[in-house]
């Protein structure tokens, strides 16, 4: 039954795409989240005590034990980090101009870890050492993940 | 042998436009609230079972594990599902039979949706629900499907839109008293439905349930843990499902015989031999007012074309002989999907526990059935639960659902303006290609021909055309020219784009068996004033002149009546 497809330039094709576009507002905690990022420049974390986890960013509720959190905890702005990656290639796989390094860490007071931009210094980085939060200047800062510059090693 | 499941516990925010919590906000506040109304702490949940609309919807990738954490899936057995409209149903039959296995004794079931991401307007994200190749080229709108339903319902029995638009009165005006709705209304007539904008004739705008985003989850539990947790368990006495073919323009429009499918399958499961007797309360399935009485005659809870007597004659008020949608139903609560199905089980749930306060059904009912149906009229879901064992010990309950349950609404500009709000596209585009026997079928059209394949066991000629027949499972036998003429099953007059934006000109798209064939497609008519377009009308093809045929769908340019002797 199946047809062998002799001339495949020959093969019609439909194109077509789904026209909708998404606005994604940042919930209960994330408005906190944001909120704070932008006026004032701090990271708030939730801190739930009966699992002794602090998550960040805030958090409306704690996965673990489904308890009602607020946004309650500053954290940061100097943390650990835990791991991190230097990106050579873009989306479509196009070579960057510049390599962009991405970091995970953990932020003072924090359990979660918070992915960002790592800001290159002179030295190679290295897991486990020692970065802070960089925040954008209230001028420039929107109430987005972007008011976060990155990170960059503290030197020591 | 399948072990004995009860609903304990359920809980749900209220459904609103535009919500301020997140998805996992809101699928949190119902999962918290469903635990809380059974005391029960996240640690006794052996196992989650979640639905939700498809990932284009909120354009979240892999929307079941973005949504896990608020349905309290962190580190547990979890699973979602989704089959349309049927969802929220469904993933309580999924919980039922995840518990009745063996495989868990407490599961946390899950409905989310937030219909308020996609812009700018949801329906977008169901244009893809219409065959790529056969049906999108004709431009059709999700509306269009509905009205081809529902004309061709009415007109078969002779129904009076005035009873539609009952069923819509009767349901906002229930939700009224539900302290979750979106849409309740106690003062609605059925002339302010009959004066509502028509969309797609004969859908009106107040025929329609709204765009909403909320959540609502239960908790089902084994015999024994059941009678741990409450001493008002309401069994799950059945459960059925059930698909129609894939080609809903080959189907029976006027009796959901896929829904009468899993209706039976539940009885049989239930023990229920006169559905009207036994059953003493119903949630059917309502996104619009029609479908709640093609739902009913499909639960086999009335004749064939009889549901709309029952809604004219009050038996289907709270107070009548068999309350339908007594929480007030989509078209009163709202209508954020998978939720949607699931707040019918959670209502049945507090109904038969004699917990639904100012919607009481009153004569402590024993059994009710809920019922949700989705995708292109192809899904049936059913489940039948119960109470048993005496009247229910109310004693300590409050009402139900508290009428704290979050879920706040944003305003319009509050939701413009939001902090932190991003706005995103996902980008993608598609190419489809036709396959073997569309693409026959559209060599065919540029011929000017209509081709179908004969199935020699089950003597149908297919239209549209599929090397196998779903029927028989067997390969089919051989290509037929049908003739350029058919029948017009059912029509729409339809004023509205599929983003609500008005047309300049209505369209006029119809379901058209064509002669020689045992099916028909849809496509538009030409050539004929709305008013004179009736079913049963007899059309022929009207083709594009050769030079500008491509092998496409639209190498019909429109079907007009056949006018004269040969309308026969």
């Amino acid at each position: 039954m199946l047809e062998r497809i002799a001339r495949p330039e020959q093969i019609r094709r439909w194109e077509g795409d789904l026209p909708v576009r998404h606005r994604y507002t940042p919930g209960v905690a994330g408005d906190a989240f944001f909120t704070a990022l932008e006026e004032r420049g701090v990271l708030l974390g939730s801190r739930c005590e009966s699992c002794a986890y602090t998550y960040v960013p805030a958090r409306l509720f704690c996965e673990r034990c489904f308890s009602e959190l607020s946004a309650d905890t500053e954290v940061g702005p100097g943390g650990e980090l835990v791991s991190f990656t230097i990106v050579f290639r873009g989306i479509e796989g196009e070579p960057l101009e510049r390599p962009q390094t991405l970091g995970a860490v953990r932020l003072d007071g924090a359990d979660a870890v918070l992915i960002h931009r790592v800001e290159p210094g002179e030295e190679p980085l290295e897991i486990g050492e020692r970065v802070e939060v960089v925040v954008e200047p209230r001028s420039r800062r929107t109430g987005s993940i972007l008011d976060i510059a990155g990170f960059r090693v503290v030197e020591t | 042998m399948a072990r004995r499941v009860a609903v304990v516990g359920a809980g749900m925010t209220r459904f609103v436009r535009r919500a301020q919590e997140t998805g996992k906000e809101l699928a949190w506040e119902a999962s918290r609230e469903a635990l809380a109304s059974c005391e029960l702490p996240l640690d006794r949940i052996d196992a989650v079972c979640l639905t939700s609309a498809p990932d284009a919807f909120d354009g979240v990738h892999m929307k079941g594990e973005y949504l896990s954490d608020g349905a309290g899936a962190f580190g547990r057995p979890f699973i979602r599902t989704y089959v349309g409209g049927g969802s929220g149903v469904f993933t309580a039959i999924q919980a039922y039979y995840t518990v009745a296995s063996g495989m868990a004794d407490v599961v946390l079931a899950v409905a989310e949706e937030k219909m308020s991401s996609t812009q700018p307007h949801p329906q977008g994200a169901f244009l893809t629900i219409f065959d790529n190749i056969l049906e999108r080229p004709l431009g059709p709108n999700l509306l269009w499907i509905f009205a081809l339903e529902m004309n061709r319902y009415m007109t078969v029995h002779g129904i009076d839109k005035r009873d539609i638009a009952a069923v819509a009165v009767k349901n906002k005006r229930n939700a009224a008293d539900h302290p979750a709705a979106l849409l309740g209304q106690a003062d609605i007539t059925i002339e302010d439905v009959l004066a509502s904008e028509t969309l797609a004739w004969p859908v009106q705008r107040l025929d329609v349930s709204p765009i909403s985003d909320g959540a609502v989850a239960i908790v089902v539990a084994s015999e024994e843990a059941a009678k741990q947790i409450t001493s008002d368990p309401v069994w799950i006495q059945g459960v059925g499902w059930n698909l129609d073919t894939a080609y809903w323009t080959n189907r029976d429009l006027v009796f959901p015989e896929y829904v009468a499918n899993a209706a039976r399958m539940a009885y049989g499961m239930a023990g229920v031999t006169e559905p009207r007797k036994q059953i003493h309360v119903a949630e059917p399935y309502d996104p619009f007012d029609y479908k709640e009485l093609h739902h009913l005659e499909g639960l086999l809870l009335f004749d064939r074309g009889k549901a709309p007597e029952a809604v004219r004659d009050g038996v289907l008020d709270r107070k009548g002989d068999l309350p339908s949608c007594p929480s007030g139903g989509l078209l009163g609560v709202g209508n954020p999907i998978a939720a949607a199905g699931l707040m019918k089980i959670a209502e049945l749930f507090w109904q038969l526990r004699g917990d639904a306060g100012a919607r009481q059904v009153p004569g402590t009912p024993e059994r009710g059935v809920a019922q949700a149906w989705g995708d292109l009229m192809q899904v049936g879901t059913v489940v039948v639960m119960g109470r048993e064992g005496g009247p229910p010990t109310t004693a300590t309950r409050l009402e139900t659902p508290p009428a704290a349950t979050p879920a706040t609404s944003l305003s319009d500009a509050g939701f413009r303006s939001a902090t932190g709000a991003v706005e995103d596209e996902i980008g993608a585009r598609y190419a489809w290609d036709a396959g073997v026997a569309i693409g026959r079928f559209l060599d065919g059209l540029r011929e000017g021909k209509i081709l179908g394949r004969e199935c020699r066991v089950c003597h149908r000629v297919l239209v549209p055309p599929r090397m196998f027949c779903e029927r028989d499972f067997r390969g089919t036998d051989g290509w037929v020219q049908v003739e350029n003429t058919g029948v017009v099953q059912t029509f729409s007059i339809c004023n509205v784009r599929w983003d609500m934006q008005p047309l300049d000109e209505p369209e006029l798209p119809a379901v058209i068996a064509i002669d020689g064939s045992d099916g028909g497609f849809l496509h538009t008519l030409g050539e004929a004033e709305p008013e004179e377009v009736t079913i049963g009308m007899k059309v022929e093809a009207v083709w594009k002149p050769v030079g500008e045929r491509t092998g496409s769908i639209l190498d019909i340019a429109y079907f007009r009546p056949l006018r004269g002797e040969d309308a026969g």
